[in-house]
């Protein structure tokens, strides 16, 4: 140690890890006084302990800093010996560690090139704006295109919206929203097509045909589908319709087979229930109305709007709502909720003469029925007294796909075999209504 | 019908152990030394269902039982008044079944099925019915014997005259927390009984590689009172364990029994217990708790039909448990995520009884000053005449 | 609730925490000390064990004075064993008490780890079964305490289902979420910094005051950048936030179980740059929860990676410059954000 240190500092110390205080109780030596090394020359209190202080060093007390009484913060100079020996070696723990000090810096030279990195923020930001990132200045390390200068940018151009604070799924970041956004179309993937196939033409899905194919995709997925089917005798609906769709035609109604298969397939519910329900994880969810969702084929894609609490529709108030449904989805008029809250989902593909089918389920439902073309063709008949013949009936395929996790295929066929039996009976009982 | 002493007999190996009669009036009536042959058949048969029900692979996991213990969980539970409580062990099924357990949970308990004891949040024997005074085990041992010494805590605090009870087999005294468990339960002169089963092995490792001085000599160190019974002997534990658990309720503290007997299946269903030499447990076979006690009872002029009737009634019982046991549905795995955490405390509740001393005793005026001693009487709990 | 015979000694007179003002300013430890009188008085049921507590007062004194007023039984000596400790607890609690269990420092937890994991964590679930415990974790370094006196364990907690994770930074968090930790039906661990203990002050409300358990709190607000802390490195995230100037957020989480995810993701996304900070080791703790949190939920918010910043993953050294090479320091703190603020 150096001849230099005469002089020896004494600190208040830290008795105790948690503490970072003491007071002078008392000095027990005055200034002038000759001291020995570890000579017990003042007494500390803390909240913890009261502790005599061994002098650090031999000499003389040259100075008092701080008198009884005073509370001083742990490692204050409380005094100062002089004219002794050196400083023990404890006040070597004071100098510099060896090898590096101070902040661990890294070096600012060669900074890489970040202007064509961008951040997840910045990317969903620009693509939400139709920002062309290219012509954002980038204020951040090499370059790079931050948060803060991105909304600058658009602040500078127009008000910025309420965008960014779009949140993802609750449960899983990988899932899609629930309500598929207006995301503008991808990129044409510069991939070279198979030369096999010949000259193709490649186009983005629209959103809409974007949204049906992860639903249906979903629902696959989702549900154990099975499909059930019987086959009706439309004879007395032909015949029950015949009386009354020129009136209703003058009221504006087109009354379609749709709407009888519609009203057969309500009664069916009611007394089939867990065919007007859906799923929500282990539970099966009994709807108290039935909400009639009907497939409406558009050239864009399928919507499906709903008649809500369709149990109360006769045949004809069913027929004058699918007509307006059909109407304004064919106008692009349809709200978010004219699309919602669906119990049981009606398809009718067979007015473009198809003639069976295995429809996808509209999740989270369990049934969808499917009309298919009505036709004319042979059938076995028997008369009142059970004599058969071979008759020419307007026929077609009820076609139901539903869910086997909620029920099981002797249900699916009984809610059929009644459905149909109200159709062979041309669905008299509305009339009551 | 009149009271009988308790008698206290040698152990397996001949020895002569404590033997004093009971300085209390720790008597009990034949109804009672019927309800030890009761409680310890329903072990037994309940255990050898549900072997049946393990081997039929209605069990996931292992199995584990008491066969040849029967005496110790019975016999130590009966010594205990309803607003006493326990922590049993998984070789002491009897002592659940005394405190008023069905065989039923304790099956559906080990298919995990929604009817066990735990609903399927834990298996085989770590259960402990809140509503009868009793905490579950956990497989760390002897982890309970400190929760038994904080239930005990409590009432020495509130000073409450009640009793804890746990059991623990001989391996566990070589676990750092048997010492921590006896020291805290010493010094604090806690009301608390510790049973400790000497079975001969832990899993396999037999009694001379397991402690160097036997472990009942360790309690005098403690600070308390150490004793060994013959654990295959029903009323020489329950004597023991009465005496013990009066002395708690006086505030003398704790006591430690050791019980001495025989595991007679393996650690598991799993052990084939190779380890095991045959004489030894061909001796012990002649020795078995359930037929000593039925012995004795015939030979103290018990109707010998009486005693058949009780063993058919308890077979009827446990076929109708299983049966509604394998009935019982499996969980909802939507309970999975359910109950981690607590939204309110509630109280532990009152066990059963059935030891007639507990009778007469006026719900107004027992050891619970909030009168928490109900009905305490456990006779013909399930139905079974006796 | 049996009615017990504990005789309540009549209170001599408060010591440490005056109660005659609305609210005081106590230091961390005299908040600790305020809540644990205001909850002994107020219930019968409360109680502390642990050791060295009674006649000395504990090692860092926050029960000094305690076994004068409330007497030795509900102010209880234990022997030297920290699964009786909290093992007696479990019992106790399990019976309609409510232990407040003291390990004399954080890192003592190991020796009854099996305890609060294994009896008191999986109770409720195993067997329906309360557990109302409180285990004080006097926690910490950056006082030469060494490997053995300077843990911040709390990640091990996190690892237990079944426990509850509470770590104040103030003086005022320190007393609510110690009361709110008393009353909670679960087992909770309390890790009050040792770092705080004195040289935190505060106001901090007289007589009834919780903090309730699962919020965080927002320290300060700002718009560039975000810090998630915790316990001691909430005052250097203050610090470092007030002598850089820049708009900075600083979130205290104050719970770490349950954690408050929407406060933590409110926060990340209003910035888009974070940086969390303990003073515990990196690997596998807090600051990696709470980053695979924002990663999963906030991905598209994130205008920079998450950075943490906390001790290097070794014991903690005793020499001081090893220490302080290894806990977060204040200048650690400022580099960070800095890097932080240009990228």
């Amino acid at each position: 140690m150096s001849s230099l240190a005469t002089r020896t500092e004494v600190v208040m110390p830290q008795m105790g890890v948690s503490v970072s205080e003491g007071t002078i109780a008392s000095w027990l030596v005055s200034v002038g006084d000759r001291v020995d090394a570890d000579e017990a020359i003042c007494e500390v209190t803390t909240d913890k302990i009261d502790v005599e202080i061994p002098c650090p060093g031999a000499g003389v007390l040259e100075e008092i800093v701080v008198e009884e009484g005073e509370t001083v913060e742990v490692g204050t100079v409380i005094a100062i010996v002089g004219g002794g020996a050196a400083p023990d070696a404890e006040r070597a723990t004071e100098a510099d560690p060896p090898g590096e000090t101070g902040p661990r810096e890294t070096p600012e030279a060669g900074e890489i090139d970040r202007s064509a990195y961008h951040s997840p923020v910045v990317r969903r930001i620009a693509d939400e704006h139709g920002i062309e990132l290219g012509e954002v200045e980038g204020r951040g390390v090499g370059g790079r295109i931050r948060k803060a200068d991105l909304l600058a940018h658009i602040d500078a151009d127009q008000p910025r919206g309420n965008g960014h604070a779009r949140t993802l799924h609750s449960e899983s970041p990988y899932r899609p929203e629930p309500e598929p956004g207006s995301s503008p179309a991808t990129a044409e993937p510069a991939g070279s097509p198979d030369e096999l196939i010949g000259a193709t033409r490649r186009e983005p899905m629209a959103p809409m045909r974007k949204a049906i194919a992860e639903h249906m995709v979903a629902s696959r997925r989702t549900a154990a589908h099975c499909t059930t089917v019987v086959e009706a005798d439309f004879g007395a609906v032909a015949r029950a319709r015949a009386g009354r769709k020129e009136a209703l035609a003058r009221r504006g109604v087109p009354l379609t087979y749709l709407a009888y298969v519609a009203r057969a397939a309500i009664e069916g519910l009611e007394r089939h229930p867990i065919l007007n329900a859906s799923i929500d994880g282990n539970e099966i969810v009994h709807h108290e109305d039935v909400n009639l969702g009907i497939a409406v084929a558009l050239d864009r894609g399928l919507v499906v709007p709903v008649i809500r609490r369709a149990q109360r529709l006769s045949v004809e108030g069913l027929a004058a709502e699918i007509a307006e449904l059909a109407a304004r989805a064919r106008g692009g008029e349809l709200t978010p909720d004219d699309v919602a809250g669906g119990t049981f989902t009606i398809t009718n593909p067979g007015q473009f003469g198809a003639v069976i089918a295995t429809p996808i389920i509209n999740q989270p439902q369990v049934g969808i029925l499917d009309l298919e073309a009505i036709v004319r063709r042979p059938v076995v008949v028997a008369d009142q007294r059970g004599e058969e013949s071979i008759a020419v009936r307007p026929m077609s395929y009820l076609c139901m796909s539903w869910d086997h996790r909620a029920l099981d295929g002797a249900e699916a066929a009984r809610f059929l075999g009644f459905v149909r039996a109200r159709i062979e009976a041309g669905v008299e009982a509305e009339v009551e209504r | 019908m009149s009271a009988t002493d308790v008698r206290m007999r040698g152990d397996a190996r001949g020895s002569a152990t404590a033997g004093s009669r009971p300085e209390r009036a720790n008597a009990l009536t034949d109804q009672d030394r019927l309800a030890l042959l009761r409680y310890m058949l329903m072990m037994r048969l309940s255990e050898e269902r549900t072997l049946k029900l393990y081997k039929q692979g209605k069990i996931p996991g292992s199995f584990y039982d008491g066969c040849g213990q029967e005496a110790i969980g019975v016999g130590a539970a009966f010594a205990l008044a309803p607003e006493d409580r326990l922590c049993i062990l998984h070789r002491d099924l009897g002592a659940h079944f005394v405190r008023g357990l069905t065989p039923d949970r304790y099956m559906a308990n080990y298919m995990g099925r929604s009817g066990g004891v735990t609903g399927g949040k834990d298996g085989n024997m770590h259960f402990g019915e809140r509503e009868l005074g009793c905490v579950g085990m956990v497989s760390m041992l002897p982890d309970m014997a400190l929760v038994a010494s904080g239930l005990a805590l409590a009432f020495k605090m509130r000073g409450e005259r009640r009793v804890a009870m746990t059991f623990f087999g001989e391996g566990s005294t070589a676990n750092g927390q048997w010492h921590e468990a006896m020291n805290m339960a010493g010094v604090q002169r806690l009301p608390v009984v510790f049973m400790l089963e000497n079975n001969q092995f832990a899993y396999s490792t037999p009694n001379e590689l397991e402690f160097a001085v036997d472990p009942i000599e360790r309690a005098r160190t403690y600070g308390f009172e150490g004793i060994t019974v013959d654990g295959n002997d029903v009323e020489a534990v329950f004597g023991a364990a009465a005496r013990a658990a009066d002395r708690a309720r006086d505030g003398g503290g704790p006591t430690l029994i050791e019980c001495r007997t025989m595991r007679m299946h393996g650690h598991g269903a799993h052990d084939d217990m190779s380890y095991v030499p045959e004489e030894m447990l061909a001796e012990w076979r002649d020795r078995d708790p359930i037929e000593l006690h039925a012995e004795r009872l015939a030979a103290e002029g018990f109707d010998q039909d009486e005693i058949e009737r009780l063993r058919a009634a308890v077979s009827e019982l446990v076929e109708s448990c299983a049966e509604r046991a394998v009935a019982s549905p499996m969980p909802d795995p939507e309970t999975a995520e359910h109950g981690v955490f607590a939204d309110r405390w509630e109280p532990l509740g009152d066990g059963q009884a059935p030891w007639s001393r507990w009778d007469d005793r006026d719900p107004g005026h027992g050891p619970h000053a909030d009168g928490g001693a109900g009905s305490s009487n456990g006779h013909g709990d399930l139905g079974i005449a006796a | 609730m049996s009615g017990g015979t504990i005789t309540r000694l009549e209170p001599s007179t408060p010591r440490g925490g005056g109660e005659s003002a609305a609210a005081s300013e106590l230091t961390y430890l005299e908040a600790i000390s305020d809540a644990l009188r205001t909850e002994m008085r107020r219930d019968e049921t409360v109680f502390c064990l642990g050791e060295d507590i009674g006649a000395f007062g504990g090692a860092f004194k926050v029960t000094d004075g305690f076994i004068e007023e409330f007497g030795e039984a509900r102010v209880l000596d234990t022997p030297l064993a920290e699964n009786a400790i909290i093992g007696t607890a479990v019992g106790a609690a399990i019976e309609g008490m409510r232990p407040v269990c003291e390990m004399q420092f954080a890192d003592f937890i190991s020796c009854g780890f099996d305890q609060l994991v294994n009896v008191a964590g999986k109770m409720h679930y195993r067997q329906g079964l309360a557990v109302p415990i409180v285990v004080r974790l006097p926690s910490g370094g950056g006082f030469s305490g060494g490997p053995f006196h300077s843990q911040n364990p709390e990640a091990w907690f996190m690892q237990a289902p079944g426990l509850k994770v509470v770590a104040p930074a103030t003086a005022a968090d320190a007393k609510g979420l110690l009361v709110s930790a008393i009353r909670d039906p679960n087992p909770v661990c309390f890790l009050e910094h040792k770092g705080l203990y004195r040289s935190v002050k505060g106001e901090v409300p007289a007589g009834e005051h919780t903090v309730p358990i699962g919020a965080a709190r927002r320290v300060r607000e700002g718009e560039e950048m975000t810090v998630i802390a915790y316990g001691s490195a909430v005052l250097l995230a203050e610090q470092a936030a007030e002598e850089l100037g820049g708009s900075i957020e600083v979130l205290d989480l104050r719970t770490l179980v349950p954690l408050d995810r929407d406060a933590v993701l409110a926060a990340a996304r209003k910035t888009g740059k974070v940086l969390i900070a303990h003073e515990a080791t990196a690997s596998a703790g807090v600051g990696a929860e709470v980053a695979a949190l924002i990663s999963e939920r906030a991905f598209e918010d994130l205008d920079a990676p998450v950075r943490r910043l906390c001790a290097a993953d070794v014991p903690i050294p005793f020499s001081p410059p090893l220490e302080q090479r290894v806990l977060p320091q204040l200048d650690d703190m400022k580099e960070a954000l800095d890097e932080l603020a240009r990228y």
